[in-house]
């Protein structure tokens, strides 16, 4: 039986100022697994959200981002067309051609270059005693480990980060606000990516734009947009997000010197530690769905077409799976699984290299930046859609 | 080859489907089905499933293992 929809919480997420982590969430979820937003609905219980992210009724639902924000252009353009927003035999197809080169045993090949890339850039800054996490490690390691993995230069790190971190725009609540630099930074990237498949088509090389590029010589296989458009994905993709993700783990970690000394101590934490960050506090704040056809799910009557948002931040630290206990533990035994690389068709491409980059960074972070601290306000995305610091000044003690 | 699937680890993302369709494919009532022993020639699809599995819920074993 369908619940009458005024007695369901209403959460305005399309608000700058609306936090999933606001007491006004926290409200909802204690009232019913669900509330009412200006797209669809929130899913706000850990139960709901883990069998609605595999439920096959269900497609991912990004495809109308823009237009629910109102947005047209050649920004919403190469969105709808882009892999994440692609079904079925076109996804298997464009999926199939990008697996190669985000593989579980490639990656665990790359781990000693994590550490050189982390290292060199601590360097950096050690001796100083602060810095401001965010432009002088989280964006040249997130970038610098995206270009090796896809075989570009690394001295272009400043231009592709200030492009993503542009482009990241278009997944915030805040998007029709800032679309002129989001469409300028997609040009920046277009031309960049131009360059590089007309490069590749001239030189093979034995590297995945090779890889893509020949490809690319049956159109059936993959067309030239397709090419240029998924190119684009994948290095924004692997900035934007690891980006965030690891400035929200500092953030955190700053608000938990317990768990940084832990950290520090116990190294082989690394990989609990990156699962419990994205847990707590990750950067893809819900994951989109959309109604393929109508059925009913504890006690609603979800229709055609409807936008299904799943709060992973809720999800995770729903105190119904947690008991008592809401806090951010590193050494939990048992920790429930979260949300934060999505599920289903869909699952994150490059989740094997955003947990080992990211596992690698922070060990060297926590044992070489020890009593890690603020350095005066960071500044933050708006806390929906994909959220993270803008700057994150921090201090530490010197000399490690 | 043998293909070993882990139900427990399973989570049914299917990327295993996407990867080697030969191989993996969920019924009608959205269960996984696994062909234990598939044919040599699908045998970079196997390891591609078994690579591209978030939950590292498959093995690809050799006949006598």
């Amino acid at each position: 039986m369908a619940v009458p929809a005024a007695t369901i919480p209403f959460l305005d997420v399309t608000d700058p100022a609306f936090s999933i982590r606001s007491d006004e969430v926290r409200a909802a979820r204690e009232a019913g697994w669900y509330a009412r937003t200006p797209y669809g609905i929130a899913v706000l219980r850990y139960d709901q959200v883990s069998r609605l992210v595999k439920d096959r009724r269900l497609i991912q639902g990004s495809a109308a981002w823009p237009a629910h924000n109102k947005v047209t252009g050649p920004w919403a353009d190469w969105w709808r067309r882009m892999i994440l927003n692609r079904e079925g035999d076109d996804h298997a197809r464009l999926r199939r051609l990008m697996n190669p080169a985000f593989s579980s045993r490639l990656i665990t090949a790359l781990v000693p270059q994590f550490q050189a890339l982390a290292g060199e850039l601590i360097d950096g800054f050690a001796e100083r005693g602060r810095c401001e996490f965010m432009s002088e490690f989280a964006e040249p390691y997130a970038t610098r480990v995206t270009a090796q993995l896809l075989g570009i230069p690394e001295d272009e790190w400043r231009t592709l980060a200030d492009w993503a971190e542009a482009l990241g725009l278009g997944l915030s609540v805040s998007v029709a606000e800032h679309l002129p630099e989001i469409e300028a930074a997609l040009e920046g990237f277009y031309g960049y990516a131009d360059e590089l498949i007309a490069e590749r088509r001239r030189t093979r090389r034995d590297d995945f734009v090779t890889h893509l590029v020949e490809a690319n010589e049956d159109a059936d296989r993959l067309s030239d947009e397709e090419l240029r458009d998924n190119l684009v994905l994948l290095i924004f993709g692997g900035i934007d997000t690891t980006r965030n993700q690891l400035g929200l783990g500092i953030d955190l970690f700053v608000r938990h010197p317990d768990q940084w000394r832990l950290l520090a101590e116990r190294p082989e934490l690394a990989p609990s530690a990156v699962e419990e960050i994205m847990r707590v506090r990750p950067t893809v704040t819900w994951v989109t769905r959309e109604a393929t056809e109508s059925f009913e799910f504890d006690g609603l009557t979800v229709t055609t077409g409807t936008t299904v948002h799943l709060f992973s931040e809720s999800a995770g630290t729903d105190p119904a799976i947690l008991g008592g206990d809401q806090g951010f533990d590193i050494a939990a035994t048992v920790r429930p699984r979260h949300f934060g690389f999505g599920g289903g068709r869909h699952f994150c491409l490059g989740h094997f290299i955003a947990r080992g980059d990211m596992g690698e960074a922070l060990v060297l972070l926590a044992r070489r930046l020890p009593n890690v601290r603020h350095d005066g306000e960071p500044v933050f995305l708006p806390d929906s859609g994909n959220t993270g610091p803008v700057s994150l000044p921090i201090r530490f003690d010197r000399g490690t | 080859m043998r293909i070993v699937h882990d139900r427990e680890r399973c989570q049914l993302h299917g990327q295993c489907t996407i990867a080697a369709p030969d191989i993996f494919r969920f019924d009608d009532g959205g269960e996984l089905e696994v062909d234990p022993s598939p044919d040599e020639t699908l045998r970079a699809d196997a390891e591609s499933a078994m690579d591209v599995c978030p939950e590292r819920a498959i093995t690809v074993v050799a006949d006598d293992e």
